[in-house]
């Protein structure tokens, strides 16, 4: 009995998350994402998906988008991580860091996606 | 379709979303992306759209519908363990280059066919929805090689003028070459050049009309204006040799070509300058 008012306020909880939903499908209408809708759409399609809505395919754009943008984020912090440590370690008098260009590399790359539970190997050989 | 128009599809695709990927790593502050780290990023991404939209199209299947809503692809992201209560911040925060939108190659239109001949119509006996003749040189026959040509004469002449042991002059001046008279010459046994065969005679229409404009120009030129006596006997030995052809060719006297790329030849005027 104790618990009913626990799940009222879950249930108010989601109510209130379903509410601002709405309101970001309608921002959808005027944003466009990275990735093209004909490419969403067509690799949806292959999947045998296919929302007529356009805002459903803006919304699983923007899923994508986050989630290379995640990465990436997490790939860039490993970038600067390693490259301070080398620099630090091998010279201090380098301290141009904040000119540095930054390359996205397969070493960065791994731990990032390690993260997120994938495990990245390298192939065997080259086609 | 075949396998390979759409391989080259999926790698317009695969393109695009390589461009996306980099557009998001130039945004997150890369400056540069190593090929191997660009590869798997792009099977990731198709990965991730595949998966969910399999995810989404099972929940949306399972509720009876076959068009999706927003709360399939809901169902999708928490399957997926994402969290999209944040996405309001990121479109909100995240500021990246808009690729450029995929345009739909046209294409290559094809030609026209020229057009040569009248096309038949129907006979009565054939009924009105079955397809029409086509042009006529697709089942009657057309020549298609044009005849070289002979146009030996004026050049011949001139270089009997510069050449010849003996020319005249027909103004008394020093220049020899503005007006020269080609000297008359006759060989030995006169008879012989109509015995000798000629060769080079590929049509013997096409030599017949050569004939009749020739002997329309000579013709229509004075006397004094004549060549030397070879040419002239030369004109006799070709009419001579037309006439022996035109009797064996004469049950085809369909000799008109229509077709615009083997018009006849235009005689300029300026040839008969140059002969005379």
């Amino acid at each position: 009995m104790s618990q009913q008012p626990e799940k009222m306020e879950e249930d108010q909880l989601e109510l209130t998350l379903g509410q601002p939903l709405s309101d970001f499908l309608m921002q959808l209408e005027d944003y466009h994402p990275t990735i093209p809708d004909a490419v969403t759409g067509n690799i949806l399609r292959s999947s045998g998906f296919e929302p007529k809505d356009p805002r459903l395919l803006r919304l699983i754009s923007i899923a994508a988008q986050k989630f290379i943008s995640d990465i990436a984020n997490d790939a860039l912090h490993h970038c600067r991580a390693r490259t301070n440590n080398s620099s630090s370690s091998s010279s201090k008098s380098n301290k141009g860091t904040k000119d540095r260009r930054y390359c996205l590399t397969m070493e960065d790359l791994t731990p990032a996606l390690a993260e997120l539970g994938i495990t990245i190997r390298k192939p065997q050989y080259y086609v | 379709m075949t396998t390979s128009s759409i391989d080259q599809q999926t790698n317009v695709y695969r393109k695009m979303l390589s461009a996306a990927i980099c557009s998001i790593c130039l945004g997150n502050g890369f400056d540069t992306i190593e090929k191997d780290a660009l590869a798997t990023l792009v099977e990731l991404l198709q990965c991730f759209l595949s998966q969910l939209s399999l995810l989404s199209r099972n929940y949306c299947e399972l509720a009876g519908r076959s068009e999706p809503l927003v709360a399939d692809i809901l169902l999708g992201f928490i399957d997926m363990g994402i969290d999209f209560s944040s996405f309001d911040d990121y479109i909100k925060s995240a500021k990246y280059p808009h690729l450029p939108p995929i345009i739909v190659q046209q294409p290559p239109k094809q030609p026209n066919m020229l057009t040569t001949g009248v096309k038949q119509t129907l006979p009565q006996y054939i009924p009105s929805y079955l397809p029409e003749f086509p042009v006529p040189h697709a089942y009657i026959r057309t020549p298609t090689h044009r005849q070289p040509i002979i146009d030996y004469e004026s050049a011949l002449t001139k270089f009997l003028a510069k050449t010849a042991p003996s020319t005249h002059k027909l103004f008394d001046t020093e220049d020899i070459n503005t007006f020269p008279l080609i000297a008359c010459q006759p060989n030995y046994p006169p008879y012989l050049s109509s015995l000798l065969p000629q060769d080079q005679i590929f049509d013997p229409e096409e030599l017949e009309y050569d004939a009749k404009v020739e002997t329309e120009t000579v013709e229509h030129k004075k006397p004094g204006e004549r060549r030397t006596e070879d040419v002239k006997i030369e004109k006799i030995e070709e009419e001579e040799q037309i006439q022996d052809i035109k009797t064996e060719e004469n049950h085809s006297p369909n000799n008109f070509i229509d077709n615009p790329y083997l018009a006849a030849i235009k005689f300029s005027n300026s040839e008969e300058m140059d002969i005379s």
